[in-house]
């Protein structure tokens, strides 16, 4: 759908033989591989590495994969020291520059669509100034190598390392006049940790200098390589923004540390990628074909999956909402961009008045995303409509930030006893601290007092509320509660069937 | 026995009837849209008919541990009525949505010049969404009208294959089995096939692309047919696995072609662990503790 290919690294199948490890990448659909050269994959310095290197080609060639060559193996030329010696060590730089030509004729030999490298932590006490001559030495020296066989070189901005963002690769590529075979390789993780934009953002900065692509997901801050979802990362706009760029290149998953289960992490990574590549291609089609939200926004269950967003803290999905709620909310941001606000208002309304429960959800949860070129009314016509039906998800995704910023406050409270009246957990309503009253602890109260007459139990929810609005509201509810009845969890009443 | 019900109007069936299913070994079906007994006059009528079809009706079905899928369309009968023509300008986006599984009931009732334009547009509709189309053949003149379906629908240049060709009998069938089309049979008291008459028709053309419906509507109709159908294959010396073909693996074979089906176990059944609620709806069959 987008013409992007993706691909692993062979470092996220360290326990895997390399022919196993292509042969399980190949059958999860990916399209390449980045290798990364190791002590037991391709060792660079193996006597018999003519006889490796053909039958890695012949096992490339046989899945048809492709290959780019990644040179950030720990322990390859000093068992002792990780990462040692780099291109701005104090010492050994000349085994570092040996190695990344030895890749570069590796790549060549293999067909590889690029050389990837990265700098090296800068050693206490070495000045940026010895940090540029020395980077600018080593690479020149390769970059004769590459000259020689064709193959590109992509530089790596990683964290804490000498070049640890885009702004640095590009101050090294203009120190050395702005060489065509050095590109750079872009972590989108990285960008999440370290740069100060987003990762769609520095992949529009990198644009035609990109020649390689690493896929994971990081927390901001933090250098560790995680799966997507599991950070700040925002795939879908990272994918459409490669789309945008035309990049052409590999787009490998980079997942070093997971290699203990290494064939289930590829196969869920591949999941996602698929469903963030249609999401990054629907809200395409959105931008510039408007209309087309009209069949894409019922198809996002199928092909970004229905799960929770949150599976451990919110297994139905009602606090966060699900997958497919956060890909209409990309979809109706898309069409808020492409269309005037007239537009936007018929479109969300016939949204939601067409749309399964599924996709009303999406509607009520993007609602934010639209505000501004909504009319509040419009929006919260839509809001209320939830609210007087019987669906949980629709109760829990009408009563956030939007609610919590526009709803009356009557109609807001009654939203909030429906929650606790259903089910649905108050976590799932936005600004309760804020927006909570004397009357909703009159209301709560009452409905307690209420269930509890009946022998009936109160929701621990309620219970929390109660106690919440309690500090706030001393005195509000002149009626004492005999709060004694022990409170067994997930109980709660229906609205009735007519 | 487990049993897809090809083709069955749920709307207009009670929750004993969801019961009785399920209990006869029903896992899933498909309700086509179609015409109810009263008229419609609008628009608006259609498309809160379509939301039920998409909506409730799946959410009362999944209670009773069977799934639901539907087709939509607008029906040939009520193509004629100027008054909901308008509702091909909805259909795409109905069609877009999960659990539609088909384009249908389209076809022909009187055969009128309304009717083969709603006809043409909707298999045009199937072609465009990807989706397999359910053709209805008219109760009157069922040749003339079986032979003009098969004419449109090589002319539209939809995938035979993705034809299912509905009401068959013992005239109709051989037209559609050289075309191509998979066969369905309604086994409808009185005015459609029975039981016997449809082991016959399995035993003389076989069970490749045969498909075996109960067409149970708001009409005098029998949703265990289907069951009854088995029960007399069996009797008939079919065996077992032959009649799973017949009532589950070829219904899954055709409507899979949509590429939505979903037939994993509902919460509550064994096929999940039990859940308070169906897609979020909290409305739930019986008393609640």
């Amino acid at each position: 759908m987008t013409g992007l290919r993706f691909g692993y690294g062979s470092n996220g199948f360290a326990n895997h033989r390399l022919g196993d490890a292509l042969a399980v990448i190949a059958d999860l659909g990916y399209s390449g591989v980045a290798l990364t050269l190791d002590h037991a994959h391709l060792d660079p310095f193996a006597d018999d590495l003519p006889r490796q290197l053909d039958a890695v080609r012949t096992e490339l060639a046989a899945r048809n994969l492709a290959v780019v060559v990644e040179t950030g193996a720990r322990y390859l030329l000093d068992p002792r020291r990780k990462h040692h010696p780099t291109l701005v060590s104090d010492d050994g730089r000349d085994r570092r520059v040996d190695l990344l030509r030895r890749a570069v004729r590796i790549a060549a030999e293999l067909g590889a669509e690029c050389v990837s490298f990265w700098s090296g932590i800068l050693p206490p006490g070495a000045d940026a100034d010895t940090g540029w001559r020395r980077l600018a030495q080593g690479v020149g020296e390769v970059l004769d190598e590459a000259q020689r066989h064709g193959v590109p070189l992509g530089l790596e901005p990683e964290p804490g390392m000498f070049v640890e963002r885009l702004d640095d690769a590009f101050e090294l590529r203009k120190r050395l006049g702005d060489p065509e075979l050095l590109g750079i390789t872009l972590d989108v993780g990285h960008c999440v940790a370290v740069e100060p934009s987003s990762a769609a953002e520095c992949v529009r900065l990198a644009g035609e200098l990109l020649v390689n692509v690493q896929l994971d997901d990081m927390r901001p801050n933090v250098h560790e390589h995680l799966e997507f979802g599991e950070g700040n990362l925002d795939l879908p706009a990272t994918l459409g923004a490669l789309v945008e760029v035309g990049y052409r290149g590999l787009a490998a998953v980079e997942l070093p540390r997971h290699s203990h289960a290494a064939p289930e992490v590829a196969a869920r990574a591949a999941t996602a990628l698929r469903a963030a590549e249609w999401l990054a291609g629907a809200t395409r089609r959105i931008r510039t074909t408007p209309d087309a939200v009209r069949t894409l926004f019922p198809a996002a269950g199928r092909h970004c999956g229905r799960g929770p967003l949150h599976p451990a803290g919110d297994p139905n999905g009602l606090v966060h909402g699900t997958v497919d709620d956060a890909a209409r909310v990309a979809m109706l941001a898309a069409l808020r961009d492409a269309s005037t606000s007239p537009e936007v208002t018929a479109e969300v309304g016939d949204l939601y008045r067409y749309g399964d429960d599924a996709e009303k959800r999406g509607v009520l949860r993007g609602l934010p995303a639209v505000d501004g070129a909504l009319p509040v009314d419009a929006g919260l016509e839509l809001v209320r409509d939830a609210l007087r039906s019987n669906d949980t998800r629709l109760v829990a995704a009408a009563l956030g930030p939007y609610a919590a910023a526009h709803l009356d406050q009557h109609g807001w409270r009654h939203g909030v006893l429906k929650c606790l009246f259903v089910g649905v957990p108050l976590a799932a309503v936005a600004g309760l601290d804020r927006r909570a009253d004397a009357e909703l602890h009159r209301m709560v109260a009452d409905f307690a007092a209420e269930r509890l007459a009946a022998g009936r139990v109160v929701p621990p929810d309620g219970l929390a509320l109660l106690a919440l609005l309690a500090r706030e509201w001393q005195g509000a509810s002149e009626r004492p509660l005999p709060l004694t009845t022990p409170v067994p969890a997930g109980h709660h009443d229906t609205e009735g069937t007519s | 026995m487990r049993i897809f019900d090809p083709h069955i109007h749920m709307t207009s069936r009670t929750t004993d009837d969801y019961e009785r299913m399920h209990a006869a070994g029903v896992r899933a079906l498909v309700e086509p849209a179609f015409w109810l007994g009263q008229p419609r006059t609008n628009v608006g009528s259609f498309t809160d008919y379509f939301d039920g079809l998409i909506g409730w009706e799946r959410f009362r079905a999944a209670q009773f541990g069977i799934r639901h899928h539907c087709t939509i369309a607008l029906n040939p009968k009520e193509a004629n009525d100027s008054r909901c023509a308008e509702v091909l300008d909805v259909l795409p986006r109905y069609l877009a949505k999960d659990g539609v599984v088909a384009v249908g009931e389209i076809g022909y009732d009187s055969m009128t010049p309304a009717e083969d334009d709603a006809f043409a547009a909707q298999l045009a509709l199937a072609v465009e969404h990807e989706l397999p189309a359910l053709v209805h053949t008219p109760h009157r003149d069922k040749i003339t009208g079986t032979r003009r379906s098969l004419d449109l629908v090589r002319s539209s240049g939809i995938d035979p294959g993705r034809v299912i060709i509905d009401h068959l009998n013992e005239v109709t069938v051989e037209l559609v089995l050289e075309s191509g089309c998979w066969m369905a049979f309604s086994i409808y008291p009185d005015t459609k096939m029975d039981p016997d008459r449809m082991v016959k028709i399995l035993q003389r053309y076989g069970l490749d692309r045969m498909l075996v419906n109960s067409a149970a509507d708001w009409g005098r109709s029998d949703p265990l047919r289907t069951l009854r159908t088995g029960e007399t294959m069996l009797a008939a010396g079919f065996t077992a696995d032959d009649v799973d073909a017949v009532l589950w693996r070829n219904p899954v074979a055709f409507y899979g072609q949509s590429g939505r089906l979903v037939l994993d176990g509902l919460p509550g059944f064994g096929g999940s662990s039990a859940a308070d609620t169906f897609a979020g709806n909290s409305v739930l069959r019986g008393a609640r503790v």
